[in-house]
């Protein structure tokens, strides 16, 4: 790759294809997002009133739940009485003394949506009264603390945050040190300012806190949605207890989210610029100058890079501004980095498969959905400890809140994003051919052809290995064709490993069946990735037939499976595996601790079930497709077999 | 009628879908949100409703020194918690710390402007798969303290609380699906059409098979309503299979025909925004660029009508519709209907050469 003429096709796509997106409609995107701009406060402030006027009640005006009723946005009052419920006119009917819901989903829903509603009136009429104490006769204090302590290893980020000494604690009110402020927690927006002027003397740390709580007004809905900064979760909280919420960084979604919608945007705009190259030969005289292909794809993909992280610190630096009141992000833009890397690789490989603009759309959205939900799911999570860290998001949301960030957290998140995007790109550049660019094969054609890339081909000169071939003697290209199996295997690792965190993170909440769940999810992907390029090589007749060349392209994958897996150590790092479901996704890279004969087995039989399985599916894929899906399908079930054995012989 | 050229033009449209398979990536597209927002919201009730996740979620909490008798006998009314009593903070702590207690709450009396207020100081655990159980928890257990004291003090009091309806198990499902989880359903085929317009008008502009379309019997009106018709048609087939899916689901909706009038109606207008940024601009990437803006901006300011579009849906879908509901829908229709009429006389008047 030579830098000089990678930054001249950069600043060709710069002048002639971004270019060619002219003043007017630069002009109207930007009206178009200014306009967003305006809609935006109105969806964070979490007013949509979606549900507005569902469930319909009829109640006495004499009733006290007339008024809850009434103010209750969710409810819409219809005449009727009690008849009207069995008419299925109303769901509820509330008269005197009695409550009549219907026997359905929806009468059920809107009883419970009652109850809730009470609670709400509640505290808004007690807010009311004169006689505080009387009203609100109990003031808590919740803190959050560390129970046992666990990987402090090497801190990033910003040391104001974290967890609180647990010396303060034997005070009489247990105040965390004002010096972190995080007295104002969850409750500003809605009566923290009402409590702590009632309560003099109980000792808030009114110094810090009364800064933030200048913060918006949430006119007292008590949900999880405050004004900015707000409902950041803190290392404590106070205020009667319907102001306890559980930790639910709602905000910092919102705030991430932002970081996310432009990639898509991004992504329209380079997917078209590499599909353009490939509709009408376009890109035919690229290819036939003098540069490399990864000079092409660099020169093409560094605007969008550089463009992108561009609109990136922009937000990030304009989301700590507006929350913390000063710039800062560091490490939130290092961590946004590799998803931006991600947005793109995806893209570009897509482009390349993608046979017209129409099919580019399909792919493009698939893509925005899956690495969205990536990104954001587990981000969720953020107070559930490792799940979250599959995301990067999680780190900017993390830095946001001032908590530290260690470098083990920090790897674990940003290296499998980084790995995969370098697949999609490595793939994608398999394909940067005069015979492939332009030919319309269908997307699983094209797949198996990004596949087949890496595998040499007798008599054909190319890679380092091939040098080999016209010093020795004998005809090595079988045994490059392992080597270049096993390795294709290790290098599609990081794609499984994003699959299965993704698989982690959507499905650590069901609970016991979860384990299950994610046991079939990795039997599935793990089982492609040792498969599919050597079926891919077959039907490409890449490789000499046989059944004992089968067997050993299986054995060939299989260990460079097992070798690459040593990645799902990264996972250690921050302890994933404490959690049954992470144990049970990742354990066949893990190592566990002693006992010695025990580390012998563990490593031995994961590398047996690799080549086995590998195996298996690779006898298959030399015959013919059914009988490769065949042996695909009975491979998953042993590797899946396997699993459950191990699972619950050590879970 | 059929037998018109322009028909031609949709079944070519449809079959070239159906031919690169897209159709069927689109449905697993939108088969993933799906399963992605169940399992979101069954990841999160579980994680909110404590009483959903199974084994019952016991919460162990530690209570040292005196207490409040109404500590007590809140823990007795809130299911899910046992109350252990500990000799002294710092031993509750230590157990805490040991993993031996899920949450400890103490509590202290102390004056508060005229009265006496119940101080109450709760420890939990900071990162733990099972905080927010435990907070939600702790969380009852105090609101019915609060409740138990709020009773001793009704006489200071202006006004008494409304009393809070018996519990009958009702799951928080419900609102989510229909106000949410449905209108995304319905919607999302809706933006994937006009999409598919933009792309279509787009790549025969730049393939230059425009042109060729041109040497056959059909003008531009009858090209472009060809492929909108075929667009039209699909989004709401899609929405149609999704209410079938949910309703085998055990999921009711009602008013599914005015539900895919509406869906139709969505999909006719993201059909004439597609439409007429695919003929201005030419290119698809600039078309494809300000329609999605677009349709962000435009699904973002339906914020501003009476009813927003996916509260429609909600409304018809539960059979709560009002007046305002249909009128949302007979409006969206005319709308889509006249917006397409003025995109026909456009077109007629456009001159084919400059494309």
């Amino acid at each position: 790759m030579r830098p000089r003429k990678l930054l001249r096709i950069a600043r060709w796509e710069v002048t002639k294809n971004a270019g060619g997106i002219d003043r007017r409609t630069v002009g109207i995107a930007l009206v178009a997002l200014a306009l967003f701009g305006l809609v935006v406060p109105f969806i964070i402030s979490g007013d949509t009133g979606l549900d507005d006027g569902l469930y319909r009640v009829s109640v006495d005006e004499e009733s006290p739940y007339y008024d809850v009723v009434d103010s209750e946005g969710a409810f819409v009052i219809r005449e009727g009485g009690e008849r009207a419920v069995s008419r299925s006119e109303v769901e509820l009917y509330i008269g005197d003394g009695e409550i009549v819901y219907a026997e359905s989903r929806k009468g059920i829903a809107a009883y419970g949506q009652l109850q809730s509603a009470v609670s709400r009136y509640n505290n808004r009429q007690l807010r009311q009264e004169l006689n505080q104490t009387a009203a609100f006769p109990v003031s808590v204090v919740l803190e959050y603390r560390q129970q046992s302590a666990l990987g402090d290893g090497l801190r990033l980020g910003g040391d104001s945050g974290g967890t609180d000494d647990s010396d303060d604690e034997d005070g009489s009110t247990g105040q965390t040190d004002g010096s972190d402020g995080g007295e104002s927690g969850e409750s500003d927006g809605s009566e923290a300012g009402d409590t702590s002027t009632d309560q003099p003397d109980d000792g808030e740390p009114d110094g810090p806190a009364t800064d933030r709580e200048t913060t918006t007004d949430t006119g007292g809905s008590g949900g999880p949605i405050g004004g900015f900064g707000a409902s950041f979760t803190e290392d404590s909280i106070s205020g009667s207890p319907s102001d306890i919420n559980p930790p639910f960084p709602f905000q910092s979604l919102v705030l991430a989210f932002l970081v996310i919608i432009p990639m898509n945007f991004l992504i329209q705009a380079y997917g078209s610029t590499i599909l353009s190259e490939r509709t009408n030969r376009r890109g035919e005289l690229l290819l036939v100058s003098p540069v490399s292909r990864f000079d092409i794809i660099g020169g093409k993909t560094l605007p969008y890079f550089v463009g992108g992280m561009a609109v990136e610190v922009a937000i990030i630096a304009g989301l700590f501004v507006l929350v913390n009141g000063q710039l800062g992000g560091p490490v939130s833009v290092l961590a946004v980095m590799p998803l931006v890397l991600l947005f793109l690789g995806a893209t570009f490989l897509g482009a390349m498969f993608a046979r017209s603009f129409k099919e580019l759309t399909f792919v493009t959205v698939t893509i925005t959905v899956t690495l969205t939900s990536y990104a954001f799911v587990p981000a969720i999570f953020t107070d559930v400890g490792a799940v979250a860290l599959i995301s990067p998001l999680t780190l900017l949301v993390r830095e946001l809140q001032g908590e530290a960030i260690s470098l083990a957290e920090f790897v674990f998140s940003t290296t499998p994003p980084l790995l995969c995007a370098g697949v999609f790109f490595g793939l994608g550049a398999g394909l940067y051919r005069e015979e492939d660019m332009f030919d319309q094969r269908s997307l699983r054609g094209r797949v198996l052809d990004a596949l087949v890339g890496p595998i040499p081909v007798r008599g054909k000169p190319g890679g380092f290995t091939a040098r080999l071939n016209g010093l020795l003697p004998v005809d090595v290209t079988p045994l490059r064709q392992y080597l270049a199996v096993g390795g294709l295997t290790a290098a599609l690792i990081p794609f499984v490993f994003v699959v299965q965190l993704l698989a982690i993170a959507l499905l650590f909440a069901l609970g016991e069946i979860s384990v299950v769940l994610i046991l079939v999810v990795v039997a599935v992907v793990e089982e492609l990735a040792k498969s599919l390029h050597i079926y891919a090589g077959y039907t490409h007749r890449r490789f000499a037939s046989g059944r004992r060349r089968a067997v050993l392209l299986g054995v060939a994958s299989g260990v460079g499976f097992f070798l690459g897996e040593k990645i799902a150590l990264l996972a250690q790092l921050v302890g994933l595996p404490d959690l049954a479901v992470g144990e049970a996704g990742l354990q066949g890279g893990i190592i566990p601790g002693p006992p010695v004969l025990t580390v012998l087995l563990f490593l031995l039989a994961p590398l047996a079930l690799h080549v086995v399985t590998a195996g298996i599916s690779a006898v298959g894929a030399s015959r013919s497709k059914r009988a490769y899906v065949v042996a695909v399908g009975t491979a998953m079930l042993v590797h899946l077999a396997y699993n459950l054995t191990v699972v619950v012989s050590v879970v | 009628m059929f037998d018109h050229p322009r028909w031609t033009i949709t079944k070519r449209e449809l079959g070239s879908l159906s031919r690169e398979k897209t159709i069927v990536l689109a449905i697993c597209i939108q088969l993933f949100i799906a399963a992605f927002s169940s399992f979101l919201v069954v990841g999160l009730t579980s994680l909110y409703d404590p009483g959903s996740v199974d084994g019952g979620a016991d919460i162990e909490v530690g209570v040292p020194g005196d207490v409040e008798e109404n500590l007590i006998r809140a823990g007795q009314e809130v299911d899910g918690v046992t109350i252990r009593r500990v000799a002294s903070n710092d031993d509750a702590l230590e157990l805490f710390e040991r993993g031996q207690l899920d949450a400890v709450v103490s509590t202290a009396s102390s004056p508060v402007g005229g009265g006496t207020q119940v101080q109450v100081e709760a420890v939990v655990p900071a990162e733990d798969l099972r905080t927010t159980v435990i907070v939600v928890s702790v969380r009852e257990l105090l609101s019915e303290l609060e409740r138990l004291e709020r009773v001793e003090r009704v006489d200071y009091l202006d006004e008494a609380p409304v009393q809070i309806p018996e519990d009958v198990g009702s799951s928080s499902y419900f609102g989510f699906t229909y106000t949410i989880l449905l209108p995304l359903l319905l919607f999302l085929p809706a933006f994937i059409s006009g999409s598919i317009v933009v792309d279509s008008i787009t790549e025969e502009i730049e393939q230059g098979t425009l042109e060729l379309l041109r040497v056959s019997p059909l003008s531009l009106v009858d090209i472009v309503d060809g492929k909108a018709a075929g667009m039209v048609a699909i989004a709401p087939i899609q929405a149609g299979l999704w209410m079938v899916l949910l309703r085998l689901n055990g999921t009711g909706i009602e008013n599914v025909g005015v539900l895919l009038v509406f869906v139709a109606a969505m999909t006719l207008i993201t059909v004439v925004v597609g439409t007429m940024l695919g003929l201005l601009t030419g290119q698809r990437r600039q078309a494809q660029l300000l329609y999605s803006l677009l349709a962000v901006l435009l699904f973002g300011g339906t914020i501003a009508l009476p009813e927003h579009p996916a509260s429609t849906v909600a409304l018809l879908a539960v059979d709560s519709a009002t007046g305002t509901t249909l009128a949302h829908v007979a409006g969206f229709t005319v709308l889509g209907i006249g917006l397409y009429a003025c995109v026909r006389w456009y077109v007629g008047r456009v001159d084919v050469e400059s494309l």
